[in-house]
């Protein structure tokens, strides 16, 4: 999937407190690349991935993905562009409670309304795929941080989305963990040929990348 | 579903809690409705099963109706000649009597006409037919009841349902043997008119005219001792049972879904549609509350058939099913109150941009 941003505004606040955090930006990701987006804190990572992902409308500008733009679309649209075509891995807790770590990748297919009890064999093969094969009856309080994040890495690319989305994935896990979660992404982007954008602070994964934006302040 | 059961399994110990709560309060309101049943039908069950559409009492009585009428032939006689209206006249008063084994019991003697309409199969002029419930003491036919401080005897000749007039078991007899029951009826005295009237009748003319006051058969159940007292007294607590339950419920969703609002977000974040998570939040109330209602059902009718006869308790299949269903309904309203915030998360809370 082409993803391009072409003029995109995001400000939050009112009156004097407004404060312009992405301001006409133009950029374009490639498939099979990981692309890692750097820069201070407030310099705009997590809006750009917001806005990317179609969780956030810009204030101005268009989102294309595949050449469609999904800046306007309503809420209900939205939502289906993201079950459908696009990847999430959030910083941390993100996996829901009590549930096995087979059973969080299925969630993606139940979440995307697809029969889950069908997508049993690919949840299997994507827990594998991050190294987890060993652990798909575990729960999130019996994984480690790593761990819980390889889970959540499985669940964003069991339906194969063109679009992979990631916000500061090594943030709660530990230097050797860190450097794996970054080898395991830039090898999803490159063996899949999906578009793969991850914001970062981390030297580990901005390593890893095949491609590093900085954004500024 | 796939998260409906998959969460309820993961907080089991929290939603037991709740379907304890919410199948208590059904086993409470079945229990009641068991009672309010048991208590009318020992009330009115004989009116109710006078095959009779309306009663003409004397006009000017208030409540307890069959105690203060008294009617005389002539009222008796009218209401027999009016068009339209087949009529019968009927005594009722409390007697005591004994059993050919000394055992005691009460009886609501009803005066009916051998043969007419109001009368059970089987009574004769000198004989009594009695309910079931005095049978269940041992009475059997063939036995004399011995009515007390008047001397009378009575054969008993048959045993008809388990009916009953303020909690009192009923026996019908002619009405020449209850003027002899109950002394204080002067003679051709009767408390009431039962009517089987074709529509049409004219009966507010007749009352005018023979100084009655008419009501249909089962509005005068509150002619009954008691009855709209006991009525009004139990549905009372029904009705605060029934307001109690969807606000229990609606707490617990309320509380419950503050709770995962967190999961709820990531869910929406991931693509979720506002309409799947409402969905899945109904379907874990119908199935916590209907599961938890059904269990209180049986609990009711447990407890009907541990207290059997010792009470006046009667919940039949269809008032079961009614309770059941209704606080089902009461619980699924109280979940409903709490849809807004389960479409409220805000996807955007997933990321660094929100914080």
């Amino acid at each position: 999937m082409s993803l391009r941003l072409e003029g995109v505004t995001v400000a939050y606040g009112r009156g004097a407190a407004r404060t312009t955090v992405l301001d006409g930006l133009d950029l374009e990701f490639a498939p099979g690349v990981l692309t890692a987006l750097t820069g201070p804190s407030g310099s705009g990572k997590s809006t750009l991935l917001a806005v990317a992902g179609a969780l956030l409308r810009p204030d101005a500008g268009r989102v294309l993905l595949d050449g469609e733009d999904v800046a306007p679309l309503g809420d209900a649209r939205r939502a289906r562009v993201r079950r459908e075509r696009i990847g999430y891995l959030f910083q941390s807790g993100n996996l829901l409670p009590g549930l096995t770590a087979l059973d969080q990748v299925l969630t993606m297919a139940h979440v995307a309304r697809r029969r889950p009890a069908r997508y049993r064999d690919r949840a299997a093969a994507a827990l594998d795929a991050v190294g987890l094969a060993h652990r798909r009856g575990h729960r999130p309080e019996q994984l480690s941080g790593g761990e819980r994040q390889r889970v959540a890495l499985a669940r964003a690319l069991v339906l194969e989305p063109s679009l992979l989305l990631v916000d500061e994935p090594t943030a709660a896990v530990d230097r050797a963990q860190a450097g794996e979660l970054a080898a395991l992404l830039a090898d999803c982007a490159g063996r899949r040929g999906c578009t793969a954008v991850v914001a970062t602070h981390d030297p580990a994964v901005t390593e890893a990348a095949g491609r590093v934006v900085a954004l500024a302040a | 579903m796939f998260l409906v059961l998959r969460e309820l399994r993961a907080a089991r110990a929290r939603f037991l809690l709740m379907g304890a709560v919410v199948a208590l309060i059904a086993a409470l309101v079945g229990i009641v409705s068991g009672f309010t049943n048991g208590l009318g039908d020992d009330t009115v069950s004989a009116l109710r099963r006078l095959p009779a559409t309306h009663i003409a009492f004397a006009a000017g009585t208030g409540t307890d109706a069959f105690a203060r009428s008294a009617l005389d032939p002539a009222a008796v006689r009218g209401w027999q000649a009016v068009p339209g209206v087949e009529a019968t006249p009927v005594g009722v008063a409390i007697a005591r009597g004994t059993t050919g084994r000394g055992v005691p019991v009460d009886l609501a003697a009803f005066g009916v006409e051998p043969g007419s309409f109001a009368a059970p199969a089987g009574l004769t002029a000198g004989g009594v037919v009695v309910s079931r419930k005095i049978a269940d003491a041992g009475v059997r036919p063939g036995d004399t009841l011995a009515v007390d401080r008047t001397g009378v005897r009575l054969p008993v000749v048959g045993v008809t349902g388990r009916s009953a007039y303020g909690h009192v078991p009923a026996a019908y007899m002619s009405l020449a043997t209850w003027r002899r029951v109950h002394p204080a009826a002067r003679p051709g005295e009767v408390s009431a008119v039962a009517l089987r009237a074709r529509a049409g009748a004219d009966l507010a003319a007749a009352d005018r005219r023979l100084g009655t006051r008419t009501e249909t058969r089962d509005a005068a159940f509150a002619a009954a001792p008691g009855y709209t007292g006991e009525r009004l007294t139990m549905n009372s607590i029904l009705v605060f049972l029934y307001l109690i339950a969807p606000l229990v419920v609606g707490a617990f969703f309320a509380v419950w879904t503050v709770q995962r609002t967190p999961e709820l977000a990531l869910l929406r974040a991931l693509g979720a549609a506002r309409r799947t998570l409402l969905g899945h939040t109904l379907a874990q109330a119908a199935l916590v509350v209907v599961a938890a209602s059904l269990a209180g059902g049986a609990l009711a009718a447990g407890a009907g058939l541990a207290l059997g006869a010792a009470v006046p308790f009667s919940l039949p299949a269809a008032s079961l099913l009614g309770t059941v269903a209704a606080v089902s309904a009461a619980g699924l309203a109280g979940a409903a109150l709490t849809l807004r915030r389960v479409a409220s998360p805000d996807p955007l809370t997933m990321l660094g941009a929100a914080r």
